[in-house]
């Protein structure tokens, strides 16, 4: 059953309040907690035990599939593998997240491998927050990778956030596109105190007329650390982005390494990339409407976290 | 409503390794009386948008001080100084992400509903509607976000407004509206007025014009009496427009 941390880990995490309509997979503590189908997605246990496969079937419009995890026990390191398969035509929501809650000083944490198949045509909107909470002191990891496979004409819109209370992240994203396939990653990542972040993304334009667009948003207060890896990588006519900023609070630090390859002489890459403070023209604005430096600050975060 | 006593605005300089110090604004006296449009103009870096910012507390004085309504506020933060009913629209605006211009409008205002943000947006009339729910980011043109800026300011209802060149980038069809909508905000409230602008009709619109050249008030009064000062300055694009006569087109 959930219990109150559950339920708040469930609602900052997925946006759930009580159970979802349609499809659902809620892991908790490593173990399935309750599962739903519906009749054009399906979920079911891999053969290894190790994740879950999530099918759905050609042609399903509107539809949602919440996957969240949440962990709350003491010392457990839980690592799960799912596989989402999106047939032709698709056009689906998936709301994954993790949420950890701390309560000793033992350490927990949650890798979650996430493969997507998307299929021709097919479109997939997939949201993911990972947060950590409460008042325990061991730390809290959370390692996510994507990878993500475009067919032809398939396209893919991944909102990836990390909002609090997470010690240590890995964060790996990589994607394949096929022809006429587009992708969008926009990554947010906020870190504290001693917290250290890492996200590595790779993206392949294998097919003519792909096109992907990565945005990194990274917000280091305190004295955390968070470091940036994006390589697009053109193996055809295609169109690539890279859109990385960093906002350093307190003693925050940031290294951000865009990188572009163009393995074919129509490839289009662009990237462009800031590191720095909050400009001081947004806070003196944002003063001038009456709010306080404070105010100021915690507003331009979150806009730009948004 | 607004007295300038002595002000100084200095910074550090060094010339070849000599250090010394330059008077951006160089002893200013001057007051503003409630409910008056007054046009500040002068050659391009005289200072016009130094003076405005150390009135809005965005720089800090030097030396002197600035009344309002009767209150030395030279020591009042900008927020305070806003929440005290001065309100500024900067010469080159700040450009944010994620951040909305019905966010700054709530800010300015206080206000969330939406039937009421769009009364405010159809008071102001110089941005359409569909503008409320768009970032104010890099992506928007030069005149967009001065219509936003200077709507922000009309929105707070201040006591005393500041816009800094609210005309540049904004087309010709808008200029007109503007200043007929910021002479109704004088005789609404009466808001006192000060625009910092090199444009006719700003000018012409003025009960009081002031010249800045170097730091100083080089002139201050009306349009007629203030010609000759503006030919001999060479404020560009006035007399570029009418070469110096006012009656020209
Ligand atoms: N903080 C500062 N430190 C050093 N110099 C400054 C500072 N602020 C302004 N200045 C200088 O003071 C001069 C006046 O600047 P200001 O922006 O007030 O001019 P302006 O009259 O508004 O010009 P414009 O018509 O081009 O807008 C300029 O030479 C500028 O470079
Ligand atoms: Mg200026």
């Amino acid at each position: 059953m959930l219990n109150n941390i559950d339920k708040q880990l469930l609602k900052t995490v997925a946006d759930m309040e009580g159970l979802p309509k349609g499809a659902y997979n809620i892991r908790k503590n490593g173990k399935l907690l309750q599962r739903q189908t519906s009749a054009n997605i399906d979920i079911e246990t891999n053969a290894e035990g190790t994740g879950i496969i999530v099918t759905i079937k050609p042609g399903t419009k509107n539809e949602s599939v919440h996957i969240p995890v949440i962990l709350s026990e003491a010392g457990l390191y839980d690592v799960v593998y799912n596989a989402f398969i999106i047939g032709e035509d698709a056009d689906v929501t998936i709301i994954a997240g993790c949420g950890i809650h701390c309560g000793t000083s033992a350490p927990e944490g949650h890798a979650g491998i996430h493969e997507f198949q998307v299929g021709n045509n097919a479109k997939v909107s997939y949201v993911e927050k990972h947060f950590g909470a409460g008042e325990g002191t061991g730390r809290r990891t959370l390692n996510p990778t994507t990878k993500i496979f475009l067919a032809k004409g398939a396209s893919a819109q991944m909102e990836l956030t990390q909002i609090s209370g997470v010690d240590e992240a890995n964060r790996v994203n990589e994607a394949i596109l096929g022809p006429d396939s587009l992708l969008l990653i926009t990554e947010r990542v906020m870190t504290e105190g001693a917290q250290t972040a890492i996200s590595t993304n790779n993206i392949i334009l294998q097919e003519a007329n792909s096109r992907a667009n990565m945005i990194s948003r990274s917000v280091m207060k305190g004295n955390s650390k968070q470091t940036f890896y994006a390589t697009m990588d053109a193996r055809a006519k295609c169109f690539g982005h890279i859109e990385c900023d960093a906002i350093i609070m307190d003693n925050g630090t940031n290294e951000t390494m865009p990188s572009l390859k163009a393995g074919h002489p129509d490839a289009e890459l662009t990237h462009e990339a800031s590191i720095g403070k909050i400009a001081s023209d947004q806070l003196t604005k944002l003063m001038s409407l009456g709010l306080t430096y404070d105010q100021a600050v915690n507003r331009i975060i979150q806009g730009f976290l948004k | 409503m607004l007295e300038l006593k002595n002000l100084y605005f200095t910074v550090p300089i060094s010339d070849n390794g000599n250090s010394g110090e330059r008077n951006i604004i160089d002893g200013i006296n001057f007051t503003f009386e409630q409910g008056k449009f007054y046009t500040v103009t002068g050659p391009n870096g005289s200072g016009k948008t130094t003076l405005a910012k150390l009135i809005m507390g965005i720089n800090p004085i030097s030396r002197g001080a600035v009344y309002y309504e009767g209150r030395d506020i030279s020591s009042l933060t900008i927020t305070e100084r806003a929440k005290a009913g001065i309100a500024y629209s900067f010469q080159q605006p700040a450009r944010f992400k994620g951040i909305t211009f019905r966010d700054l409008l709530t800010m300015a205002t206080g206000i969330e509903d939406e039937k009421q943000l769009m009364d405010i947006i159809f008071h102001v009339g110089i941005c359409p509607m569909s503008f409320l729910d768009k970032e104010v980011d890099a992506k928007l043109s030069g005149g967009e976000i001065k219509k936003i800026e200077l709507a922000l300011t009309i929105a707070a209802n201040p006591k005393l407004a500041i816009y800094d060149e609210p005309d540049t980038g904004i087309d010709l069809w808008t200029i007109g509206p503007m200043v007929h909508l910021l002479k109704k905000e004088i005789s609404r409230h009466p808001t006192t007025t000060i625009v910092v602008s090199h444009n006719r009709v700003f000018l012409e619109a003025a009960d009081v014009v002031l010249i800045i050249d170097k730091g100083k008030i080089a002139f201050s009064g009306d349009l007629t009496d203030a010609l000759p000062f503006l030919t001999d300055l060479n404020v560009c694009t006035y007399r570029d427009s009418c070469g110096g006569n006012p009656d020209a087109e």
